[in-house]
């Protein structure tokens, strides 16, 4: 069903916010590849868990480092992206489907995805 | 945005119904329904929720663990906390693995071991998604992949978790060898020429004989595939289906319900240079169908009709992407829904399927995802849906935020009365006495399993309902 024109133009029709908001744009694809935790046991848990959409263009999912898409969702406040990444929401599923994260670490996989890490 | 001329011209034809309706229409086309009630996130224990990746499965697991080894595992399985249920992607929407015992990830269990000739070693916690570039790496493919790559291996064994292509068997059909960590703390190798039984039990078992640790996967030498889309009238694919499906090494299609179209996917074999499969866009095709729903709902002639304006460009020109097959054969996912799919003979596929389209187009105005329809080759393993001859797939998927009862109330009954047997992580209201009458070899598996898990340890309560009932 990857129907490209179609689905672009549909978009323009039914959601008039997909027409705005460009902005500086996320990371390069060589970039989106290497970024990962500097810990290397959340580096694991972000590979396993993260990366599969939070470094995949078109996944839906804020990229890392994407400072543009993270600063409205940054602007809810930790806890609630914290909330949200433990019982899912909107495309994101319930815990990133991580089988052993623990409330610390979906805080610290947040931040370094934010690329606030020294907030 | 880079919009090109032919998506101009949907946008100058839908934007006509729009303008039409003016902001009310708008507002009314962007309308998402509220997110699902969540469970607490964590219980009065303090332990942390897991939920399946649509949300509608949930537990407070006491214990989460990610053994590092095989004798860890093997600990594990003898000592923790009761029922030990493995988890990978949880993309079932069957309640398979919530436990208030041990949730055990393979997470730290991945990687392709070693490659062999034709066949690769696998640890079963290896997502699908990342064996396909491990393969590659080594000029080797899996002969086919299913539409999601998220989950692990050894969940997409446990399950039957499958493609499409007439010749080509569900991924499980192309295991030629596993290792099995069971309750008692022993590691046990199965093949078909040691312990043949078990290894005809094992490679689809839900996680109730024992933990796949690995398995070893016959593979092709890696090709590139020529992917090709394109939308057509629905009854012109269902004249073209089986012919489709004895020429294309991949052929599936999905019924677009309230359109009278069809959009069809085919994949063969290429030497032609890549061309690369442009970024996934189907998240932003289902927005659109579900703008028709909440604008046309009201009536399927007007609903069609809009749609066959906005598509009308769409049907005279493919889609086409040439590249490795790992990278075109699955899709993203990021739009969260529920699904029912069932296996029926192949020779009844067709007919159940203009029935779904039909009951669903007259009973349910708010259904607007596609309906995907594949085929299978056959295998022989004692609980896979395969078993016995070549089957076709019907999957109806509601949006994660919609009702999805009505799955079990009209749905199910035309897929059974098809002779379909329900993909083992899909939506199903089956007990044990139907699936007793739907594989031959139920018994057998039944007493495997007792004699590896006397005490039942690795069943939770929807287990224990259909293997103890």
């Amino acid at each position: 069903m990857t129907l490209d024109a179609l689905t672009r133009a549909m978009v323009c029709i039914v959601a008039v916010a997909a027409l705005s908001g460009c902005g500086s744009g996320p990371p390069s694809a060589a970039e989106l590849a290497a970024l990962k935790p500097a810990d290397g046991r959340l580096a694991g848990l972000y590979e396993h868990s993260c990366k599969a959409c939070h470094a995949t263009p078109g996944s839906g999912a804020p990229l890392v480092h994407d400072h543009d898409a993270w600063a409205p969702r940054w602007a809810k406040g930790l806890p609630t992206l914290r909330d949200h990444a433990i019982l899912g929401f909107q495309a994101m599923p319930a815990g990133g489907q991580c089988a052993v994260c623990t409330p610390t670490d979906y805080e610290r996989l947040i931040r370094f995805m934010a690329d606030q890490e020294d907030k | 945005m880079k919009v090109s001329r032919r998506a101009a011209l949907f946008a100058a034809g839908a934007g006509a119904v729009v303008v039409g309706a003016g902001a009310v229409g708008v507002s009314v086309a962007e309308y998402d329904p509220p997110e699902p009630a969540a469970p607490p996130a964590t219980d009065a224990s303090g332990h942390i929720v897991w939920r399946n990746w649509s949300g509608i499965r949930h537990s407070y697991p006491k214990s989460r663990v990610a053994p590092a080894s095989e004798d860890e595992l093997a600990h594990i399985l003898k000592t923790g906390p009761a029922p030990i249920r493995a988890v990978g992607a949880g993309h079932s929407f069957m309640p398979l693995v919530p436990t208030d015992g041990t949730l055990l990830s393979l997470d730290a269990l991945a990687g392709v071991t070693a490659v062999d000739g034709d066949e690769a070693t696998v640890w079963a916690g290896t997502r699908l998604g990342d064996l396909g570039p491990a393969l590659a790496s080594r000029g080797r493919a899996m002969a086919n992949l299913p539409d999601i790559n998220k989950q692990s291996l050894g969940g997409a064994l446990g399950t039957a978790t499958h493609g499409t292509g007439k010749h080509l068997r569900a991924i499980h059909g192309d295991v030629t060898a596993l290792r099995l960590a069971t309750v008692d703390g022993n590691i046990v190798d199965c093949s078909k020429d040691k312990n043949p039984d078990l290894f005809d039990a094992a490679r689809v078992s839900l996680g109730s004989l024992g933990i796949v640790v690995q398995a070893r996967l016959k593979t092709i030498p890696s090709r590139r595939l020529h992917r090709r889309v394109w939308l057509e009238p629905f009854e012109e694919t269902l004249a073209a289906a089986e012919q489709r499906w004895a020429t294309h090494r991949n052929f599936e299609f999905y019924a677009v319900p309230f359109t009278g179209l069809a959009a069809n996917i085919t994949h063969d074999e290429t030497d032609e240079p890549a061309r690369p499969r442009g970024p996934e866009t189907d998240s932003q095709f289902l927005e659109a169908l579900k703008a028709l729903r909440n604008l046309f709902s009201f009536s399927n002639p007007v609903r069609r009709a809009a749609a066959r304006l906005l598509l009308a460009s769409s049907e005279a020109n493919p889609e086409e992407a040439v590249d490795d097959g790992w990278k075109l054969l699955s899709t993203e996912r990021p739009v969260r829904f529920n699904e029912m799919e069932f296996h029926l003979p192949a020779n009844a596929q067709l007919a159940a399927l203009r029935e779904v389209v039909e009951t669903i187009e007259r009973e349910r105005h708010d259904v607007f995802f596609p309906i995907e329809t594949r085929r299978i080759a056959p295998d022989d393993a004692w609980l896979s849906p395969f078993q016995g001859g070549p089957r076709g797939s019907i999957a109806v998927h509601t949006y994660y935020k919609d009702e999805y009862e009505f799955l079990f109330q009209l749905i199910e009954p035309i897929l059974r009365r098809h002779g379909g047997r329900p993909h083992w992580g899909k939506l199903n209201s089956l007990k044990g006495a139907d699936f007793a009458a739907l594989y031959p070899r139920w018994k057998d598996f039944l007493a495997l399993r007792r004699s590896l898990d006397p005490d039942g340890r690795l069943l939770n309560d929807y287990l224990k309902g259909i293997f103890l009932a």
